[in-house]
């Protein structure tokens, strides 16, 4: 059984999350960085989740502290405050993944994080949707044209489906740009293919797309199979972009883009094997609270 | 020899009275001639008054028909014996007609002087009296004016005349009012921002316990009533949370994203959002520009601004809808969507022909927690975000409530870029 840490001052939230965890993790608690640190002296956890405002030391000191005395415990931030507010601090103390305390709180989404961060199956949209997930379809992009076409078949299939589709006609263009011409490079590090030029891709080279849904919402992934993107450069670019130096540039434009308009960004990352781009929305607002940041990298 | 002596001093006398005679009367003719010329110098002189009098008397005149604030000069009766063409026009009596009335008839519509009258206390202490409000029935509002009044002295010392002076400050009050308002409330919302995240964390808690006792009731020894109970706590706190997202959008900064987007898919965009029941089957008509440009803004919060605005839009036509129901009658609602420049603006209008904008509650709308639907149903924050949204976009945001319609514009600032910057 994995062992789990809750370090946070509120009551409420620690017993929450401890009544949610405890019948499949081994949960303790914690009500400060203090008394959490003394907890880590004895015993090697799996998983570390911290508030971030707490009277004290802050959970991301907390975590990074942590982090030094065992590396291999998985870190995770909890916060009732606006996640986008933390990007810089949380790639500043080695945290890629931020959950909004939100109201009603998303037990479906704690799951599949916690369960991917603890067992490193991170990959695939099923795992980030509920039981009664249906799949909706598949493709597979080649070339530049291929890309279009899928698109636009992806696009259609959930309209005809579900009736509607948000962004992601603009999302998928975006991300699969990313994937076509960012991705593939030389060995010696530069990229491959000049952006919107007519592209045909080498075999190994192909990007995956897959769509589906489920009671509370759809989504797709889009999957290269290059895995060049970082955790590191993925929330340097939202974090230029946020603060308005990337306004007028293209530079992390696709990502940031991705997190604004969907509902749910989840990016997995396996270096030099594959990059995952998962894309979700909503039916509708249930879960009333800020949007989470979730970067996973093996 | 003596008659010799006697002639030649005969003639001397003779000589000496012909030269005082002829003195005389050159004198005399001098003196004539001196006074002369001196009248007709004292007149020139007079002429040069007279005209300067007169040149000031005009120049007076016209310095008090170009104020266009009311004044008049008023005797010890309040009986009007010069007054401005702005009073005039005002008071819709020509000058003429004006001289000899009293003030309080003419302007004030009463036929006794006012109460607190400035004039009249000026009569009584010769002092001056600043400023003073007096409010009066307006044709849609009420007017407010500010009066002053200054004693002219008679030369005994006595306050002969006073002059009074009326402003119309309706305007200046209700933009000092809107400030205040504005003040008041950026304190109370720093101050609710603290209150907002305070309140996420436990609510969070709340809500995600009660979630569980629902998951797992026998974890916790819930009955069947113990269940229902905590579903209500599920709800209710669901509701404040709703509150409490709403109070955080209006009191906070947020550090929005700029990007810039054609207004015309965000309106799109907006319209596919809005899931309220009744919308689809009411009538909804799209007239977008393709040609207005592109906007620096913050997507989701504009995209928001337009799903408030047209949920205000359906929500008021489907209450109209039930009332006309009631009574019996048919009403087919119809909502237009436009888009359009104007003046270097994006304008989006959104009408509808619903209930209206109710004239008692015109200055209110835009306030937050003010809402005429009944408790949960909308926190009444929905316009006070957009206001503070279109604000942050240096934008302007207003409405108009006819008869049948309604319609409530944004206009939100093009996006110029340097280069266009330069040629304008």
């Amino acid at each position: 059984m994995h062992s789990i840490l809750i370090v946070d001052d509120e009551a409420g939230i620690r017993n929450m999350l401890l009544d949610y965890l405890e019948s499949k993790y081994a949960v303790t608690t914690a009500e400060d960085a203090e008394s959490a640190l003394s907890l880590c002296d004895n015993k090697n956890f799996d998983l570390v989740i911290s508030d971030v405002n707490m009277p004290g030391m802050k959970g991301p000191d907390l975590l990074s502290k942590i982090k030094k005395m065992h590396p291999s415990t998985c870190t995770v931030l909890i916060t009732a405050y606006n996640v986008d507010d933390y990007i810089r601090l949380a790639r500043k103390s080695n945290v890629s993944n931020i959950i909004p305390k939100t109201s009603p709180f998303n037990f479906a989404e704690l799951d599949s994080l916690i369960s991917g961060l603890l067992t490193k199956n991170i990959f695939g949209l099923k795992r980030y949707m509920l039981p009664q997930y249906t799949h909706l379809g598949e493709f597979c992009i080649r070339s530049s044209r291929d890309a279009k076409e899928v698109r636009e078949a992806c696009v259609d299939l959930l309209l005809s489906k579900l009736g509607v589709a948000g962004d992601m006609r603009l999302l998928v263009d975006e991300i699969v740009t990313n994937a076509i011409y960012h991705a593939p490079s030389f060995p010696d590090g530069t990229e491959k293919y000049e952006e919107f030029t007519e592209v045909n891709l080498e075999p190994h080279e192909y990007v995956y797309l897959e769509c589906g849904f489920d009671p509370e919402k759809y989504g797709l992934t889009v999957v290269d199979n290059m895995g060049r993107l970082t955790k590191d450069t993925v929330l340097y670019k939202i974090e230029r972009q946020m603060s308005g130096e990337g306004v007028l540039d293209d530079s992390g434009r696709g990502l940031h883009m991705s997190r604004l308009f969907s509902d749910r960004m989840i990016i997995n990352i396996e270096p030099k094997i594959k990059t995952e781009v998962i894309l979700i929305n909503y039916f509708s607002h249930k879960y009333r609270g800020y949007k989470p940041l979730y970067i996973n990298e093996l | 020899m003596l008659p010799i002596l006697l002639t030649v001093l005969l003639f001397i006398v003779l000589v000496v009275c012909i030269g005082f005679a002829v003195l005389f009367f050159v004198a005399r003719k001098d003196a004539l001639f001196f006074k002369r010329s001196l009248t007709m110098k004292n007149q020139r002189h007079d002429t040069v008054i007279t005209d300067k009098i007169t040149l000031s008397k005009n120049q007076l005149e016209t310095t008090f028909d170009a104020i266009t604030d009311f004044i008049c000069a008023l005797d010890e009766n309040l009986i009007i014996t010069r007054v401005n063409k702005s009073y005039s026009q005002f008071v819709q009596i020509p000058i003429p007609k004006l001289l000899g009335q009293h003030c309080y008839e003419v302007f004030w519509k009463r036929s006794s002087p006012c109460e607190h009258c400035p004039a009249l206390l000026t009569f009584a202490n010769s002092k001056p009296v600043h400023k003073r409000t007096f409010k009066m029935p307006g044709k849609d509002r009420p007017l407010f004016f500010t009066i002053a009044s200054y004693p002219v002295f008679g030369s005994d010392g006595k306050t002969t005349n006073v002059i009074e002076h009326i402003r119309d400050s309706t305007e200046e009050k209700a933009i000092l009012e809107q400030l205040i308002r504005s003040e008041k409330l950026a304190s109370i919302g720093t101050m609710t921002a603290g209150i907002a995240h305070e309140m996420i964390n436990p609510l969070s808690g709340i809500a995600g316990t009660a979630a569980n006792m629902l998951q797992m009731p026998e974890k916790y020894g819930l009955n069947e009533k113990g269940v229902s109970r905590v579903m209500t706590m599920l709800e209710s706190s669901s509701r404040a949370s709703a509150i409490v997202k709403d109070l955080l959008h209006l009191s906070r900064k947020e550090e929005g994203t700029s990007m810039l987007i054609d207004i015309n898919s965000l309106v799109l965009k907006a319209i596919d959002s809005v899931q309220l029941k009744g919308f689809p089957i009411i009538e909804h008509k799209i007239n977008t520009d393709p040609t207005i440009g592109r906007v620096l803004c913050d997507p989701i919060k504009i995209e928001q601004i337009i799903i408030n605005l047209l949920t205000n839009a359906i929500q008021s036509i489907l209450e109209k809808k039930a009332a006309y129901s009631r009574e019996g009658k048919q009403f087919s609602g119809l909502v237009l969507i436009a888009t359009q420049s104007q003046d270097g603006h994006v304008r989006i209008d959104i009408m509808d022909n619903g209930t209206g904008v109710p004239e008692a509650i015109k200055d209110k709308i835009f306030d937050p927690f003010f809402t005429t639907r009944p408790p949960g149903e909308g926190t009444g924050l929905g316009l006070s975000i957009c206001q503070k949204i279109v604000d942050e976009h240096n934008g302007r945001i207003f409405f108009e409530s006819a008869e049948n319609f309604t319609t409530f514009s944004v206009l939100l600032p093009f996006h110029t870029t340097q280069e266009e910057e330069l040629h304008a």
